[in-house]
């Protein structure tokens, strides 16, 4: 999973300044239009925003070779939402999914080598919502156990309002929790928004583990 | 007149370092910028008269692009600690600004920092892109609505010249 994805509405901002004719501009804005740009936080600009265990996040953080944590609060969310002018019919209901939600969590860790994390790392992130609320609709494990993937909704009176995925390989780790009104048939219409473009991969993944078992 | 002397000692003595704290509490986007100078010894390349031009942009911007700070840092050579430049940042920026995506490397030779600041109906967005040996320093307010009607414009135009391609 890359953030640099999926920019496209970022490049006419770079357009903008490019017409200001400078080098430094030029050079500046290219990152614009490289990808690096958009999403949105919670309140504490410094915390992470990510309802986990703080060690493990800042454990994995520590051992990975290259981090990438793209945090989106309602602020930020609603932000977002005001790009999809809802004259088109998809992206009315993305704007309306948008709306709903209360935040979009990503991390991905990238290391060097195997064993780099630990499983108990992993159990203590799947413990953590191991809780009554939270319902595990893909559970895949690879017969060697340095993959698996982990998909659990929140259930609030039978409807869905919460998504945690957690697909760990031997050198990679990523973690997306969204917290509000959300299913999996919804993670393609995030993923246009900047940042997000892979949430489209999880989807067809957890979509294809699920007819798997069926 | 030894006293006077004493007392005009002091007070500069005492004047001193008030200053240099002033200077090092200066935050926002100048506050960034001045910290990684000292911190890295090194010197940004700025736009002159970027005020001047962000305020003619932001009358006339076709994009609702204004407020535009840009600083550019060639031959970064130093390695940064992903942690500490993050802290940096968001406490020059103060707690209104939100981090939205940050990718760092471990050795530091990479790292990218995006806060985003809701200002009504405009949106702040800063960014920090550190890769090779440079870094970019880029500060912009814009207005999504705006933008965004012109980016369907874009799109709608290209989709029409793909057509007739």
């Amino acid at each position: 999973m890359k953030v640099r994805t999926g920019l496209l509405k970022w490049g006419a901002l770079g357009l903008s300044c490019l017409a200001l004719g400078s080098r430094v501009a030029v050079a500046s804005v290219a990152m614009f239009a490289s990808g690096v740009v958009f999403a949105g936080a919670e309140a504490a600009a410094q915390d992470s925003g990510l309802p986990l265990p703080p060690a493990v996040e800042k454990e994995l953080a520590a051992k990975a070779s290259d981090v990438t944590e793209v945090t989106l609060g309602k602020n930020m969310l609603g932000f977002a939402a005001k790009f999809m002018n809802g004259k088109d019919e998809d992206e009315a209901a993305t704007r309306k999914l948008i709306e709903g939600l209360q935040g979009i969590y990503v991390r991905e860790y990238e290391f060097d080598k195997e064993g780099d994390y630990s499983m108990e790392q992993i159990e203590q992130l799947r413990k953590y919502f191991e809780t009554s609320e939270w319902t595990p609709i893909v559970r895949e494990r690879e017969r060697k156990g340095r993959e698996s993937t982990d998909v659990l909704v929140k259930l609030v009176n039978g409807e869905s309002h919460g998504m945690f995925v957690l697909e760990a390989e031997p050198k990679e780790l990523t973690i997306v929790l969204i917290l509000g009104p959300v299913n999996v048939d919804d993670l393609s219409k995030l993923k246009g928004l900047g940042g997000l473009g892979s949430l489209g991969d999880v989807q067809k993944d957890i979509k294809g583990k699920k007819g798997g078992e069926e | 007149m030894r006293r006077f002397v004493f007392v005009l000692v002091c007070f500069v003595a005492m004047l001193v370092p008030v200053a240099v704290l002033a200077s090092g509490g200066e935050g926002g986007f100048n506050g960034v910028v001045r910290t990684l100078e000292v911190k890295y010894h090194v010197h940004a390349t700025r736009i002159p008269f970027l005020g001047l031009i962000s305020l003619v942009m932001g009358k006339n911007a076709e994009y609702g692009v204004s407020n535009l700070h840009v600083a550019e840092f060639d031959d970064f050579h130093e390695a940064m600690d992903g942690e500490e430049l993050n802290s940096m940042v968001a406490q020059k920026l103060g707690p209104e600004w939100e981090r939205v995506i940050r990718e760092t490397s471990r050795f530091g030779e990479e790292q990218s920092l995006i806060f985003m600041h809701p200002e009504g109906r405009r949106m702040g967005l800063f960014v920090l892109d550190a890769g090779g040996q440079e870094l970019d320093v880029v500060q912009v307010s814009v207005d999504a609505e705006h933008l965004s009607d012109k980016i369907n414009e874009y799109q709608h135009h290209s989709h029409h010249n793909d057509e007739g391609d």
